[in-house]
């Protein structure tokens, strides 16, 4: 029983549901609720949008309940808010409150419900736009001119007493532009431009916005032309600005033009030529070389052979080692020019510089034992007796004279020539060491003084000096004769001794050593200086030119040479003979040998006066009395 | 010479106590605009406190709104917490005006204790927001940092609201009315659908009472420093 009415009902439903849809109907579609605003959040409205009709006319019934309320409302006012809408007018409509809306699709085949949709009016409110929007060109006197905008708020929304607090925005553009220009004008009511394209039509708008809401629509354009003589007091100004920068480039080309150059020499200035003080180049067109290099200050060029002086560097050399002191002498050369003036007490008058105290050291007070000590300076060539330079002795010479004897420095920038006593033209071959230092010279030399006084006192001196001038001289020119001479020399020592303080004669010509080279291991070769004044044709004989010291023996002092005659060179042994003999002649006499002995004390007491590059016949003197 | 030393020191002293004036002084002086509680004759005025009050709870509402839709887009997509959240605020036992022309019938100053006991009853739970919400796994710091600023910004509010009732209706001895805050169980739920659903509810109503807070503090100021003519 059951069973069939079941089926039977199946199969009526069945029935109906096919003759439905043979002819098209059905139920509705499901709406949906798809906008709710509030314009001033006092009312709101919502709308849907319908789902399938279904064929058949269906009708729509919105629905809502409350939050915190049971039953259910139906919407107020469908009409206000247009077709599918619902209006909740103020009395239906709640702040703060979740209203909870469904909207209902009825047809005669069924109905449909929509979702329900959620809304709070605090969170949907979106206001009218602004009213009465207008424009106004305002063109003052004193002041730019602008356009000046002006609107309302909506109708709807109550801002005067607060309950929504609107915030506007106005955008603007030319006619024919594509793009808005957009002006936040905050809660004013109005807005001024001042940037305006004279000449063209500009749209306005302007739209709203509440506190915690949503923008409104922008309002209907507003529109206003712009005539062209809009902010003509502009384009005064930029007048004048043009016309005053064109008198300054005006001016500024004009002090170019007249000044141009000196100002591009003053920024830029030339590069000088080459140029010589005081140099006239006519002079050099001319040809006249002499006024020409007179112009330039130098005299005498191209130089002369006088610039020869300068050039070379002359050691005096004193020629007295002929003189009987020489013997003493065991290894070399007695050189010569040693000298002891000595023994004689009373001829220190006018001796000179070497008998002074201030001269004279202590060291003078010792006579030396051993005589063969000196060594005469180079180029004693000439035994000129009278004449003595004492060399500084050798170290090897006289161990005891060594350490007493202090030594002469002879700068080297001295150019000084150290006229040499030279004997006329006698052949001092015996000196073979010559100590390029000190030349003491005896009495003559640098001291004027020294040689008149003792021209005046030493007559008897001169005199046999003269006499072994003469002698020397007659020998000067054999080798031989040099043998003579030291003999002779050697006998007269004693005699000659005393005599020695003579320092020669001024009379006496200086003889000159000259530097003739300087050989690759540091030996000097020296050479008899030609003097011109003298007269003595046999002292430039060859055999004296041809003599050499050319050998350095060795340094003393640092800064001391002890030349030796270089043995290979000339042919010294026939002088060597009489050297080796003057000492052995020595002892024989007595006198001599007394003398012998002091020759060593003047000589290092010539040594001693370093200052001094001549030393005063009368040193020898001192030590002797 | 007594009388000069002693006048010295005088003069010393008064110069010593001078400065010590001046100073606490500039101290006193630099330190708050506003008058002190209960004072009459108050210097700030009531536009000042009523700008001030007005900018605070909008800056609050602000922050709020921010950090509810940070809140929904992050952890609230369909779980459907909405339909649960009805009802559901703690300061609905209070009864404040649900519209305009229900605000503009209150009096100020019962609107200005009904602001009060809003603002009150967020104390507690906007403690108990910062705490629970840094204890989030991946604590969000958009939300942390807006619940840390409004939680300061209330406190200021509050301060602010009771000056200007100080002003407003001075010498009225309020009853504090507030409502308790009951939510602090449902915040450290294990559950995390149930925990979610009370910091968006939570965060729901925050919403929605500091919009109130504002818009009745908007009428106040229109009402009041302008006479229904802002």
């Amino acid at each position: 029983m059951k069973e069939n009415v079941a089926s039977t009902v199946v199969f009526i439903l069945l029935l109906f549901l096919n003759t439905n849809l043979l002819n098209g109907q059905s139920p509705p579609g499901k709406p949906e609720i798809f906008k709710c605003r509030s314009p001033e959040k006092e009312t709101f409205t919502c709308w849907w949008k319908p789902g399938a009709d279904g064929g058949l006319p269906t009708s729509y019934t919105l629905t809502y309940h409350k939050e915190g309320e049971t039953f259910t409302h139906e919407c107020p006012d469908y009409k206000t808010g247009g077709p599918n809408s619902c209006y909740f007018n103020k009395k239906h409509t709640s702040i703060w409150t979740i209203y909870i809306i469904t909207v209902n699709a009825t047809n005669q085949m069924g109905s449909s419900s929509s979702d329900p949709r959620y809304v709070d009016v605090t969170y949907i409110v979106e206001p009218d736009p602004p009213v009465n929007l207008t424009l106004e060109l305002k063109q003052p006197e004193d002041r730019k001119p602008y356009l000046w905008i002006k609107w309302f708020p909506p109708t709807l929304v109550d801002v005067r007493s607060g309950w929504l607090t609107l915030q506007y925005e106005i955008r603007l553009k030319p006619e024919k532009a594509a793009e808005w220009e957009t002006h936040f004008a905050g809660q004013q009511t109005q807005f001024k431009i001042l940037s305006l394209y004279p000449g063209q039509k500009y749209l306005v708008q302007v739209h709203c916005k509440p506190d915690h809401g949503f923008w409104s629509e922008w309002s209907p354009e507003s529109s206003i032309p712009i005539p062209n003589d809009f902010s003509m007091t502009d384009a005064t100004v930029w007048i004048f600005v043009a016309v005053l920068s064109a008198v300054i480039c005006l001016i500024m080309v004009w002090a170019v033009a007249l000044k141009g150059y000196s100002m591009v020499t003053c920024i830029l200035p030339p590069v000088p030529g080459p140029k010589i003080k005081g140099f006239d180049t006519h002079l050099l067109e001319k040809g006249k070389s002499e006024e020409l290099l007179s112009a330039l200050g130098c005299q005498d060029f191209p130089p002369t052979s006088d610039c020869e002086d300068l050039l070379v560097e002359f050691l005096e050399v004193d020629d007295s080692g002929d003189q009987p002191l020489m013997p003493a002498h065991s290894k070399e050369h007695p050189g010569q020019g040693v000298k002891p003036t000595h023994s004689d007490p009373d001829s220190d008058s006018g001796r000179g510089s070497c008998d002074s105290p201030s001269l004279l050291s202590e060291k003078c007070d010792e006579p030396r034992a051993n005589p063969s000590k000196f060594h005469t300076p180079e180029g004693l060539e000439k035994a000129e007796k009278p004449e003595t330079n004492v060399t500084q002795p050798q170290g090897p010479q006289g161990t005891s004279v060594e350490g007493k004897i202090p030594s002469f420095h002879v700068s080297g920038s001295q150019s000084s020539t150290w006229p040499l006593l030279q004997p006329p033209g006698l052949h001092y071959s015996r000196s073979s060491y010559h100590s390029v230092a000190v030349v003491c010279k005896l009495g003559l030399g640098t001291a004027g003084a020294a040689p008149t006084l003792l021209d005046k006192t030493d007559t008897r001196a001169l005199k046999p000096s003269q006499t072994i001038e003469t002698g020397g001289e007659g020998k000067a020119a054999e080798h031989g004769e040099s043998e003579s001479f030291r003999s002779k020399t050697d006998q007269d020592a004693a005699r000659l001794l005393p005599q020695d303080k003579t320092p020669l004669t001024s009379a006496k010509p200086l003889e000159y050593v000259e530097i003739h080279k300087v050989s690759k291991d540091g030996a000097l070769a020296l050479l008899p200086k030609q003097n011109e004044n003298s007269g003595r044709a046999e002292k430039t004989s060859t055999p004296e030119t041809s003599k050499e010291y050319s050998k350095v023996s060795r340094v003393m002092d640092s800064n001391i040479l002890v030349l030796v005659q270089d043995r290979r060179a000339q042919n010294l042994a026939p002088f060597e003979e009489p050297a080796k003999e003057a000492p052995p002649s020595l002892p024989q006499n007595p006198a001599a040998v007394d003398l012998a002995s002091f020759p060593a004390a003047p000589s290092n007491c010539r040594l001693q006066l370093g200052a001094l590059d001549y030393l005063h016949p009368t040193g020898f003197m001192h030590p002797f009395q | 010479m007594d009388n000069k030393g002693s006048s010295q020191k005088a003069g010393s002293l008064l110069l010593l106590l001078l400065l010590v004036s001046n100073l606490l002084l500039c101290k006193s002086v630099a330190s708050l605009p506003i008058c002190p509680s209960g004072a009459v004759n108050c210097q700030v005025s009531l536009r000042d406190l009523f700008d001030r009050a007005v900018i605070l709870s909008h800056y609050i509402h602000n922050l709020s709104s921010e950090m509810f839709n940070e809140f929904d887009k992050r952890y609230a997509q369909g779980r459907g917490f909405i339909t649960k959240a009805i009802n559901s605020c703690h300061t609905s036992s209070l009864s404040t005006p649900e519209d305009k022309e229900q605000a503009q019938q209150v009096h100020h100053e019962v609107l200005l204790s009904m602001i009060l006991g809003v603002l009150r009853s967020w104390n507690d739970p906007l403690y108990h927001l910062v705490t629970e919400v840094r204890g989030m796994q991946e604590a969000p710091d958009a939300i942390l940092s807006r619940a840390i600023e409004i939680e300061e910004q209330n406190k200021r509010l509050l301060e602010g609201m009771e000056k200007i009732v100080g002003q407003v209706h001075p010498g009225v001895k309020e009853n504090e009315v507030y409502s308790v805050w009951s939510g602090l169980p449902s915040l450290q739920m294990a559950d995390e659908d149930t925990r979610l659903f009370a910091f968006y509810n939570l965060l729901h109503c925050l919403r929605r009472d500091s919009h109130k807070i504002d818009s009745y503090l908007k009428l106040l100021k229109c009402r009041i420093i302008y006479d229904s003519n802002c």
